[in-house]
Formats: C-alpha cells, structure tokens, sequence
C-alpha cells in the first residue's frame, strides 16, 4: 500500500510539473525591446477551451486545445543584433534531444537557426511540438506540450484571429518568386 | 418599671430575638440566583445570533457571488485570449520556417 501511495505521488509530481523549466530561457530577453510570455497550463487552458463558444471554428480551436497540457512560448525582440546569447537556447535543445525529441525541420543561414521538434508517439501521432528559432533581432521558442495533430494548426486558417495559413504561405512563395526574378 | 412596659419589652425582645435559619436556605438561595442568571437576554439568545447571522450571509452572498462569477469570466477570457495569442504565434512560426525552409531549397536547387 506503501509503495502504491509512493508511485502514486511520484506519478502526480511528474504531470503537475512543467516538462522544462523555462525560467532558463529568461536571460535571454534581458536586453529585449519586446518580449511576449506565456505560459498556459492546463487549468488555464480547459478555462479557455470552456469560454471558446460554439462555432465552427471554436470547435477547431477546442479540439486543438482539449488534448494539450500546456502551450509555453517565449518570444523576444530586440533593436539591434547581438543583442542576446545563443548559448542561453542551449539547455532547450540538449533537453529537446535528451528527451528523443525529433527535427523535423533544422534550417540554418549565417545569422538564423530554426529548428521545428516534434515528440513522436508510439501510435504515429505527436506527443508535443517545439519550435526554436533565432534570429539576429528575434528569439523565439514555441512549445506545446501534449497530443498535437499538425492537420489541426493548419485547419486554424483565420480563425478568431488567428492568421490564415495559406494566405501566409503564399505571401511567402511571392515574396521568394520575386526575389527570384 | 411598670407591669405594661415589661410586657412591652419582654414582647420586643420576643420579636428581635435571633432566629436561625433554615436548613435549606443557603441552597434556596444559590438555586434562585442561579435561575436568574440563566435568563438570557433577546438579543443573546442563539436562535436570534443564529437568525442575525443566517441574514448577515444572505445580503453577503449574492454580492460575493457574482463578484466570484465576474473575477472567472475575466480569468476565463484572459486566458482565452491568451491561448488565441499562443495559437498565433506557433503558426507565425511555423509559416516562418516554413518560408526559410523553401527560401533555403530554391537557393539549392
């Protein structure tokens, strides 16, 4: 019965805890000109799914959020490069890596490095996405912890203010066809 | 001293002689004062306390209420917006490196 109680309370302590601790990722906006914090565990976001209303695209945005257990972004802006450490990005992605996250996507120039991660589950969907991406002016880290459908962030097209996707998609391929020409 | 005024003495001394009292008195006593303190006034009585009180809560509650109701509806909100902010910057995001990614693959090709 011991024992019981023990896991028992080992097993709360694990899923009460955030998966990283992102007050790590604090120094990097210490010079920031811009900084955006959230943290959204689950008490807060069942709070949301519940005042999402009833509309189709409340719906899409519910089934989004219904099987996540927190949504954590850290997003920083700065007036001029140099500004932040890269090396403060690090204890994210050794942990993204000691935790078997995957890259799926790992895109890199001469001042930027984006890295899209996912947690791949044993029934082919995804257990969580983290996306880390620095810029020279702009850091910004992306982590959503809990069952994720990709088909579903794509689906949020515009909705309730979200941008639309495919208008930025291709705003995107326009923006490399000119360049091209 | 003549024979009326003896009488009239002897009868006073009759009258202011010291006299006993009961057995029972001193319990006689002790049960009455304890019955009067038993008495408890209106406004001490527990039904009246508990009557006061009971109202007390009642113009409380509703205030309390709806002030409760009000602070989770904006908590609600708070973090609905938030939620929304958070769904837009992970798409922005994604869109971003999409963009990098196709950017990177032309410059390849």
């Amino acid at each position: 019965m011991k024992k019981i109680l023990i896991l028992l309370a080992a097993a709360v302590t694990a899923f009460a805890t955030p998966p990283f601790d992102f007050k790590q990722l604090d120094k990097l906006g210490v010079n920031a000109k811009e900084s955006t914090n959230l943290t959204l565990d689950g008490p807060v976001l069942k709070m949301a799914s519940g005042l999402m209303g009833k509309s189709k695209d409340a719906d899409s945005v519910k089934s989004l959020i219904d099987g996540l257990n927190g949504i954590y972004i850290r997003s920083f802006e700065f007036d001029a490069p140099g500004k932040y450490n890269e090396a403060d990005l690090e204890p994210l992605r050794t942990w993204l890596d000691s935790q078997h996250w995957s890259k799926i996507v790992d895109t890199r120039s001469d001042k930027e490095k984006s890295t899209i991660y996912v947690l791949p589950l044993p029934d082919g969907k995804f257990g969580g996405l983290a996306i880390v991406s620095a810029e020279e002016k702009e850091v910004n880290v992306v982590f959503i912890d809990g069952q994720i459908n990709m088909d579903d962030i794509a689906k949020l097209g515009g909705n309730m203010g979200i941008p639309d996707l495919s208008a930025l998609s291709n705003e995107a391929r326009k923006a490399a066809k000119k360049k091209e020409e | 001293m003549s024979f009326e005024d003896k009488n009239f003495e002897d009868q006073l001394r009759r009258s202011l002689r010291r006299e006993a009292a009961p057995p029972d008195f001193a319990a006689t006593v002790l049960a009455r004062a304890a019955a009067s303190r038993n008495v408890i006034s209106f406004w001490r009585r527990p039904l009246t306390l508990a009557l006061a009180a009971g109202l007390s809560i009642a113009a409380l509650l509703p205030p309390t209420v709806a002030e409760y109701r009000r602070r989770q509806e904006e908590q609600a909100a708070e973090a609905r917006a938030q939620v929304l902010t958070a769904l837009s910057i992970t798409k922005t995001q994604l869109l971003r490196v999409s963009a990098k990614v196709q950017k990177n693959t032309r410059r390849t090709l």
